[in-house]
């Protein structure tokens, strides 16, 4: 249906142009008119038919095809009032100048269809109010005697006119020319510019030709206007005439090209299909980003379980309100939510491209939900494990805390009762008795120290009160043979702290345990965000990574932190053990 | 005043201020510092209630343990420097466990809790002295 409508104006439009052109040869003498300027005129109008029909083929939706055609023939109809068949004349005089409120209309509603602004509303009222009323106002009044502007001398007669006045026919041409093309060519010009200035990135370079074009159009039609009130030479009045000519063409070429634009962006969509299958997902975005000729895109991928979108790191993406700012494309797969596309609201002008792109991607997307929620479920594992390490070091303070004030205390009264008993016994008792008492007072000595030995391995109070620098030095002052110490670190997290102590405790007691070393050395240095515990020994050597049960939990137990634990170790070059924490200063 | 070589002096009898929040070891203590002759002048089992105890009754000595509930034995022990009395710190935890605090503190030493005698808190303080 649409389509034989769009065939019928194309004939209309083609045959329309073909009368315009033999109504102004034919009434226009030269040098007012000339067959090129003539051809020129109709060409111009062709141009927006053109324009105009492929874009109300591609878009029907949209307005603005419809509003090119219309211009075409209203670009077409000024050229019928030089007619001098007077119902020609009168009725084309009357409707000639909407041409230029109907370029206005196309140049500001372009891409939508649409003029949402106030502004640019008012000024359209106003500018099709103009193009009416002052042409009914000189034809009501108009003298035939009179010379009318850019006519020739000859006589056309008004079917409308009521009080025929000479004077009133020149200044109301004159108020014309002061109002369509000074003012409110000017304000067009403004409203132009404003729309560009107000444009989202990807908006203005699509509008910059555009308004090239518009401007144009509206210098043109000041300088006309001043043109009006002086005594102009013919070849100035024909050269503007190209310059019009021009800028009209340009605004359809522009609106085309655009079209051209999106369909070439469409055509690409192909090779995003093979780009996407070789782009990891965190690269997703920038591909999607170029196809769509939109660097501000964002792209967040739903996550049924949390209910959230999410980006190809994981991170939580905020859908924003749409707006004149940012629009919001959802994709869905197999009815449900697959992922959302943040991007410039001026997309929504082109949404065979937002449907390709969105289908093309897809899988890709897919692909990239699941990538995300396999990284959201790591970085979930990482903070689980983090906070084991962190429960596991609590339960070793808390354990070692309670040996201290229980068991601890009651042995410690028991032993200083046990000296009172010895100090009331004094010397001369029961020798029997004395021996006893220094047995048991010998013997509860070695359970303070095997339980202040046990609770010191299960967490040494000495890192709780002092640091790792004090706690190293304690342990290596503990150890049966020379370990030195160098290691000046300020004080970190406890859990971090803890994770240092234990690889170098664990290594050390390696040490005495397997290496035959006679020296070690223990360093700790804290540099670039990263705790770096070292134990180093001249022993035998040919230590294994996976050898200990002891080692290997620590092992894991750096790595729940982000860090690792690396052993050189080859026979007879005594064994060197690296711990590296993140410790995030 | 220094505790000094008067508690070397049969005659005299020094006086001890016990701060520890163990009931038990407070208990313990008393009594076997007290078989020895000194005379146990009062008992806190907190930081704060310790330190102002000590100021008021301005004991010879305060046996200090570390471990309190409100606060740091070190820190009551910084807070003491000013008073005439002698601290000695204790704890059932190794010295070396509190690294280079127990040198920092003010006190004149430390005693490891089940090692407290009367013989060991003079020969500390006779090295002290």
């Amino acid at each position: 249906m649409s389509r034989s409508i769009r065939t019928g104006v194309a004939v209309a439009g083609l045959v329309v142009g073909v009368l315009a052109y033999e109504v102004q040869v034919n009434n226009l003498p030269e040098p007012l008119t000339t067959p090129a300027r003539s051809i020129a005129s109709v060409v111009a109008a062709w141009t927006f038919l053109v324009a105009g029909l492929i874009a109300w083929r591609r878009r029907p939706e949209n307005r603005l095809g419809v509003l090119m055609v219309l211009t075409c023939f209203a670009l077409l109809a000024h050229q019928f009032r030089y007619a001098h068949n007077p119902l020609v004349f009168t009725l084309f005089f009357l409707l000639g100048e909407l041409g230029y409120a109907l370029f206005s209309h196309v140049a500001l509603a372009y891409p939508s269809g649409r003029v949402t602004d106030p502004l640019e509303r008012g000024f359209l009222g106003l500018a099709y109010a103009v193009a009416v009323v002052f042409p009914l106002a000189i034809l009501l009044v108009y003298d035939a005697d009179h010379h009318l502007r850019f006519f020739d001398p000859t006589r056309r007669d008004d079917l409308i006119v009521v009080w025929s006045n000479a004077d009133a026919t020149r200044i109301l041409q004159n108020v014309y020319a002061v109002t369509a093309y000074g003012i409110l060519a000017a304000i067009f010009i403004a409203l132009i510019v404003r729309k560009v200035l107000y444009a989202t990135p990807r908006a203005r370079r699509v509008l910059v030709p555009l308004l090239i074009a518009a401007v144009a159009a509206a210098l043109w039609a000041i300088l006309n206007g001043i043109l009006t009130f002086t005594t102009n030479p013919p070849s100035i009045t024909y050269d503007l005439f190209w310059w019009q000519t021009a800028a009209l063409i340009a605004l359809p070429l522009s609106i085309l090209a655009g079209l051209l634009r999106a369909r070439l962006a469409r055509a690409h969509v192909g090779d995003l299909v093979l780009q996407l299958e070789q782009t990891p997902p965190n690269g997703i975005r920038d591909e999607l980003a170029r196809a769509l000729d939109d660097p501000t895109l964002e792209v967040g991928l739903w996550l049924p379980e949390r209910r959230a979108y999410v980006d190809g790191e994981g991170r939580s993406v905020t859908v924003p309100e749409e707006g004149p700012d940012r629009a919001v494309t959802r994709i869905e797969n197999d009815g449900r939510p697959l992922a959302v596309l943040i991007h410039d609201p001026m997309l929504i002008e082109e949404p065979k491209l937002l449907e390709a792109v969105a289908a093309a991607a897809r899988l890709a997307l897919v692909n990239a939900r699941l990538a995300a929620e396999v990284n959201a479920q790591l970085e979930k594992v990482k903070e689980s494990r983090s906070r084991l390490v962190a429960a596991a070091d609590d339960e070793r303070r808390r354990i070692e805390r309670d040996i201290h004030d229980g068991a601890q205390q009651r042995l410690v009264a028991l032993a200083l009762e046990l000296k009172s008993a010895q100090r009331r016994l004094g010397d001369g008792g029961d020798p029997e008795l004395e021996q006893l008492l220094a047995s048991t007072a010998d013997q509860l000595q070695v359970a303070v120290e095997e339980l202040r030995e046990l609770a010191r391995g299960i967490h040494p109070a000495v890192l709780t009160e002092s640091g790792l620098t004090a706690a190293l030095e304690a342990l290596a002052s503990r150890l049966p043979l020379p370990v030195t110490v160098d290691a000046a670190v300020d004080r970190l997290p406890p859990d971090i702290e803890a994770t240092a102590y234990f690889v170098a405790s664990e290594a050390l007691q390696n040490v005495v345990k397997h290496s035959g070393a006679t020296k070690a050395g223990v360093s700790a240095s804290q540099a670039d965000g990263v705790l770096v515990v070292q134990v180093v020994d001249d022993g035998v050597g040919g230590a294994r990574t996976n050898g200990g049960s002891g080692l290997r939990g620590l092992t894991d137990r750096v790595e729940a932190q982000g860090g690792r634990v690396s052993i050189e170790s080859v026979p007879g070059s005594g064994t060197r053990v690296v711990g590296e924490i993140p410790c995030g200063s | 005043m220094a505790f000094g070589a008067s508690p070397c002096d049969d005659s005299h009898v020094p006086t001890v201020l016990i701060v520890d929040d163990h009931r038990a070891f407070r208990a313990s203590a008393r009594k076997l510092l007290e078989l020895d002759g000194f005379e146990v002048v009062g008992e806190a089992e907190d930081g704060a209630s310790g330190a102002a105890l000590a100021k008021e009754l301005e004991p010879e000595l305060v046996l200090l343990d570390v471990a309190l509930p409100d606060t740091s034995g070190f820190d009551v022990a910084d807070e003491l420097r000013s008073t005439r009395s002698t601290v000695v710190l204790v704890s059932s935890r190794d010295p070396a466990d509190f690294g280079p605090k127990v040198a920092a503190s003010g006190a004149a030493g430390f005693i490891p809790k089940e090692q407290l005698t009367t013989a060991a808190i003079r020969e500390l303080l006779g090295e002290a002295a």
